[in-house]
C-alpha cells in the first residue's frame, strides 16, 4: 500500500496514471508476442478477452459504487490488471477460468479495497492465485510449443471443443519438480522446448518481457531496484542451493533467471507502485523478499513456480518494510527508521 | 464460634464451588455411562464398515476386528507396527487387510489399506490418509474419482513387474491431469504391500487359523 | 425485561452472533465448507447454549460474583462433554469430520458470553429462549455459509445428510450444476472469509435499505436503547 512515507520535494512529472499505465500494457508486447510466437493464438485471445471482462467489470462495479464512469476507466489500471492476467495464465485457459480470474482481481483485488491506489494486493496476482487454487488442472494445462492450431485453440477456449487429449504437457518447472530419475541433460534432451538458448523454447518468452522491462527502466516508468532486488536474490538463492545436475537437481541460476514467471515478475508484478514498497531501499527489499519466497517454492513448495505467492506474501510486508526505510528527510542529518522510545 | 467475614465467604464460596463440581462432574459421569456401551459399538460399526468395503461381499463371515495382529516390515513402509486384520471363510483364511504407508507423496506420506486376498489378488485398496493438493493429487480418495478401483483383481504377476508404474513411466496405471507423483506413489506403495504378502503369506494367514482353532 | 419477540429478533438478525457481534469464528469459519457439518455444529452449538443458559440463570441467585465464573466455566464444559459423548454415540461418522471443533465449543465466546450479558440476569424460560435463539442465529449464519461454499465448491448441495439424518437421507444431494468443474477456493480456508465477509455486507446493505424506508415513512426514529458491544454495522 502506498502510504506516503517519502516527504516533499516532490517533482512534478508528466506520468500520468494513464500515460504510465499504457506504456506498461505497451512494454508487454514483446513477451505477448514471443509468447503467441511460441503458443499460438492463445495468448492474444486471453489478451482481447480479458481486456473486454476487465472494463466491463470494472464500469459495472463502477456504477454500483456511483463514481464516475469515464474517469476511472480512462486511467487504464484495469486494462493492465487484464494484459497481465492474460499473459500470466496458460495461453489456451476456458474463457470461464479467465473471467473468474479478471473479475476477482478487479472486485475482490482492487474495487472492493477503494479502488486503484488502495489496494494492498497487486490485483492481478491476487486473481492467478484464486483461479491457481480453485482450477488446478487447467491452470497446469500448458500447451507443447506450437502444438495448437488457432481455429483448435478457438474452439477450446470457448468451450465448443475441447483439444484432443495430451495437447497439454508438463512445464519446465513442472518436469523438474516430478523429476526423480533422469539427469538434466536427459530431461532438457528429451525436452527441446525446455531451452539452454538455440531453437524454439520459453527462455525466450522471458528474454522477451526482460527486454520490455528494461524499456520501462530507460522510460523511467519503472525504478531498476525492485527487479534487481529480485532478479539478484533469485540469482543468489540458486546458486547457493545449485547441486548440480544430476537427477534431484534444484536447477541452475541461468534455469531459474530465464523459466517460469520470473522476468515477468521482476518487470511487471514486484514493481506495482500501489502494492510494494515505496522507497528505493524498501524497493530493494520488497523484491529480494520475493526473489527468495520464489525460489523457496519453487524448490521445496506445493507448486512448481511461485510468483503469484511471492509477491502476495511480500504485499503484506510492504508497509512494514517502507516504515524501517523511510529516507533522510531535506534538511535532517539522519534518516528516521523503526521505532523510537517516547515516539 | 464466629468466623471473620472473610472467611465465611471463603467457605460459602469454596463450598459452592465444590458443589458445582461434583454436580457437573455427575452429569458427566452419568452420561458417559449411558452412552458408553453406544459409542463402543458405532465405533466398531465405523471401522468394521470401513474395512468390510475393502473385502468383497461373502469372501469372508469372521469379525474382521476380532483378532488383529501386529506386523511390522520396511515393505509396509509404515513408521510402526500397524494392525493387519485376517478375514477367513468357513475358518479357512480367505484375505487379509494391511495397513501401508506411501511415504513419497507429493506433499507428505498417504497412508492406506490395502486388502489382498489369499490367493494373491488385491480386493481392494482405500486412502485412509493424505495430504494431496485438492484437486489434483486427492482422486486418490475413492470420493472424489473411482481410479482407486483400478487395483481390485490385479496382482503381482498382473501386470508384471514393469506394469507396476503409471502410464507415464511405462506402467499400467493411469496418472491423473497435472498429477503424476500422488499415484505413482499409491501404485509404489501397493506394489510393495503386495511383495511383503508374497514373502510372508503363510505366517500371515497361519496365525489366524490357530488363533481360530 | 426484554420480550421473547425482542429476544429473537435480538439473537436471529439484530445482534447476531455470527453476523454482528463475530464471536465464535473459528467453527463458523472452519467447518462451515458443507451444509452437513454447518447444520451439525450449529445444532450442537445451539443445544450447547440452550442447555447453558436455562442452567446458569437456575443458579444465578445461588452464586455469588467470586465464583460465578468457575461456577459458569464448569456448567458449560461439562455441557459441552454431554454433547460430544452424545455425538459420538448417535452420529459417530460426524463426530469424527467436526472433530476438534465439539470440544471446542466449550471456548466458544458465545456461551460464555450469553451467560454472563443475558443468562446471569434474567429468568430461567427467558435465558434459554435467548440460548435457544442466539444458537438458531448463529447456526443459521452456518448453514448459509455451508450452503455457499458446498453449492460453489461442488456444484451441488446437500451432499452426504446421511450423517447426520441417517440413511433415510443418503440421497438427499441435489446436483444444480452438473459438469461443474468446482470452485476449489470456496470449499478451502479463504473461501470461509470470502463468504462471510459477502454475508455481512448484505446484512448491512439490507440494514441500510430498511433505515431508509423507515425514515421516509416515519419521522421520529426509534429510541435507541440496545448498547451491546458490536464489531460490524452501526452502534445504536
Amino acid at each position: 500500500m502506498a502510504l506516503p512515507r517519502i516527504t516533499s520535494p516532490h517533482a512534478k512529472g508528466n506520468n500520468r496514471t494513464q500515460r504510465v499505465m499504457l506504456l506498461v500494457a505497451a512494454a508487454c508486447a514483446p513477451g505477448a508476442l514471443a509468447l503467441t510466437w511460441l503458443f499460438g493464438i492463445g495468448t492474444l485471445v486471453n489478451l482481447v478477452w480479458a481486456s473486454l471482462v476487465a472494463v466491463a467489470v470494472e464500469a459495472a462495479i463502477l456504477a454500483v459504487r456511483r463514481r464516475p464512469l469515464a474517469f476511472f476507466l480512462k486511467d487504464g489500471s484495469a486494462l493492465v490488471t487484464a494484459v497481465l492476467l492474460a499473459l500470466a495464465l496458460p495461453p489456451y485457459a476456458p474463457w470461464w477460468l479467465t473471467l473468474v480470474a479478471v473479475g476477482f482481481a478487479i472486485i475482490f483485488g482492487k474495487q472492493l479495497y477503494g479502488g486503484l491506489g488502495q489496494n494492498p494486493f497487486n490485483p492481478a496476482m491476487l486473481g492467478y492465485v484464486v483461479v491457481l487454487i480453485s482450477f488446478p488442472i487447467p491452470m497446469t494445462s500448458w500447451p507443447a510449443p506450437h502444438s495448437v492450431g488457432v481455429w483448435e485453440g478457438l474452439q477450446h477456449i470457448f468451450g465448443l471443443a475441447s483439444l484432443p487429449d495430451g495437447w497439454s504437457q508438463a512445464t519446465a518447472l513442472d518436469s523438474l519438480k516430478v523429476n526423480k530419475s533422469l539427469t538434466m541433460d536427459e530431461l532438457w534432451a528429451q525436452n527441446p522446448a525446455f531451452g539452454q538458448f538455440g531453437g524454439k523454447a520459453v527462455e525466450w518468452v522471458n528474454l522477451a518481457f526482460l527486454l520490455g522491462g528494461l524499456f520501462l527502466i530507460h522510460k523511467k516508468i519503472i525504478s531498476w531496484h525492485a527487479p534487481l532486488g529480485m532478479l539478484g536474490a533469485l540469482f543468489v538463492m540458486s546458486l547457493i542451493f545449485w547441486n548440480g545436475s544430476g537427477s534431484d537437481s534444484n536447477g541452475s541460476p541461468l534455469f531459474h533467471l530465464l523459466t517460469g514467471a520470473t522476468m515477468l515478475g521482476a518487470f511487471f508484478i514486484v514493481t506495482d507502485p500501489v502494492s510494494g514498497a515505496t522507497s528505493n531501499l524498501g524497493r530493494v527489499i520488497f523484491g529480494a523478499g520475493v526473489g527468495i519466497l520464489v525460489y523457496l517454492i519453487r524448490t521445496w513448495g506445493g507448486y512448481p513456480d511461485g510468483v503469484a505467492f511471492a509477491v502476495l506474501l511480500m504485499n503484506l510486508a510492504a508497509p512494514t518494510i517502507d516504515y524501517y526505510t523511510r529516507p533522510r528527510t531535506y534538511g535532517h542529518r539522519k534518516a528516521e527508521r523503526g521505532f523510537k522510545l517516547g515516539e | 464460634m464466629a468466623l471473620p467475614d472473610i472467611s465465611r465467604s471463603m467457605l460459602n464460596n469454596s463450598l459452592v464451588l465444590g458443589l458445582f463440581a461434583v454436580l457437573t462432574v455427575g452429569l458427566v459421569a452419568v452420561t458417559q455411562f449411558g452412552t458408553a456401551d453406544r459409542i463402543a459399538a458405532a465405533e466398531r460399526e465405523a471401522k468394521a464398515r470401513a474395512l468390510g468395503e475393502i473385502l468383497p461381499a461373502g469372501s469372508y463371515d469372521n469379525h474382521l476386528l476380532d483378532h488383529p495382529r501386529e506386523v511390522f516390515d520396511p515393505l509396509l513402509g509404515n513408521k510402526t507396527a500397524t494392525p493387519a486384520y485376517v478375514a477367513t471363510l468357513k475358518g479357512q483364511p480367505s484375505g487379509i487387510i494391511l495397513q501401508a504407508t506411501a511415504p513419497d507423496g507429493y506433499s507428505g506420506s498417504i497412508v492406506l489399506l490395502v486388502g489382498v486376498l489369499a490367493d494373491g489378488r488385491l480386493a481392494g485398496v482405500r486412502v485412509i490418509g493424505h495430504k494431496e493438493t485438492p484437486g489434483l493429487g486427492d482422486k486418490i480418495e475413492l470420493a472424489k474419482s473411482p481410479w482407486i478401483r483400478s487395483f481390485e483383481g490385479r496382482s503381482l504377476t498382473s501386470p508384471d513387474e514393469s506394469g507396476w508404474a503409471v502410464k507415464k513411466d511405462g506402467g499400467q496405471f493411469d496418472q491423473f491431469a497435472g498429477a503424476t507423483i500422488t499415484p505413482r506413489a499409491v501404485v509404489k506403495a501397493v506394489h510393495k504391500a503386495l511383495q511383503y504378502f508374497d514373502a510372508h503369506k503363510a505366517e500371515l494367514l497361519a496365525v489366524q487359523e490357530n488363533s481360530n482353532g | 425485561m426484554a420480550s421473547y419477540r425482542e429476544i429473537a429478533v435480538n439473537g436471529l438478525w439484530k445482534n447476531n452472533p455470527g453476523l454482528v457481534q463475530l464471536l465464535g469464528l473459528c467453527p463458523l469459519l472452519g467447518v462451515s465448507n458443507s451444509m452437513v457439518n454447518a447444520l451439525g455444529m450449529g445444532i450442537a452449538t445451539a443445544l450447547v447454549l440452550a442447555a447453558s443458559n436455562a442452567a446458569v440463570a437456575l443458579v444465578r441467585n445461588q452464586v455469588t460474583d467470586a465464583v460465578r465464573l468457575p461456577v459458569f466455566v464448569m456448567i458449560i464444559a461439562a455441557l459441552t462433554t454431554c454433547i460430544e459423548l452424545l455425538m459420538q454415540a448417535f452420529t459417530y461418522e460426524l463426530y469424527q469430520i467436526l472433530g476438534i471443533f465439539i470440544p471446542l465449543i466449550t471456548t466458544n465466546c458465545i456461551i460464555l458470553g450469553r451467560a454472563e450479558a443475558f443468562a446471569a440476569k434474567n429468568s430461567v424460560l427467558h435465558a434459554s429462549f435467548d440460548g435457544l435463539m442466539m444458537g438458531a442465529g448463529f447456526g443459521l449464519v452456518m448453514l448459509a455459509i455451508g450452503t455457499v461454499r458446498e453449492l460453489l465448491g461442488t456444484g451441488a448441495i446437500l451432499g452426504n445428510m446421511h450423517l447426520l439424518f441417517g440413511p433415510i437421507a443418503a440421497h438427499w444431494q441435489l446436483t444444480l450444476f452438473s459438469d461443474y468443474s468446482g470452485f476449489l477456493l470456496a470449499i478451502l480456508p479463504p473461501g470461509a472469509f470470502l463468504v462471510l465477509g459477502l454475508l455481512i455486507a448484505l446484512k448491512n446493505v439490507l440494514d441500510e435499505r430498511a433505515a431508509e424506508r423507515a425514515k421516509a415513512t416515519a419521522a421520529a426514529p426509534a429510541p435507541a436503547t440496545s448498547r451491546r458491544v458490536r464489531v460490524t454495522g452501526v452502534i445504536e
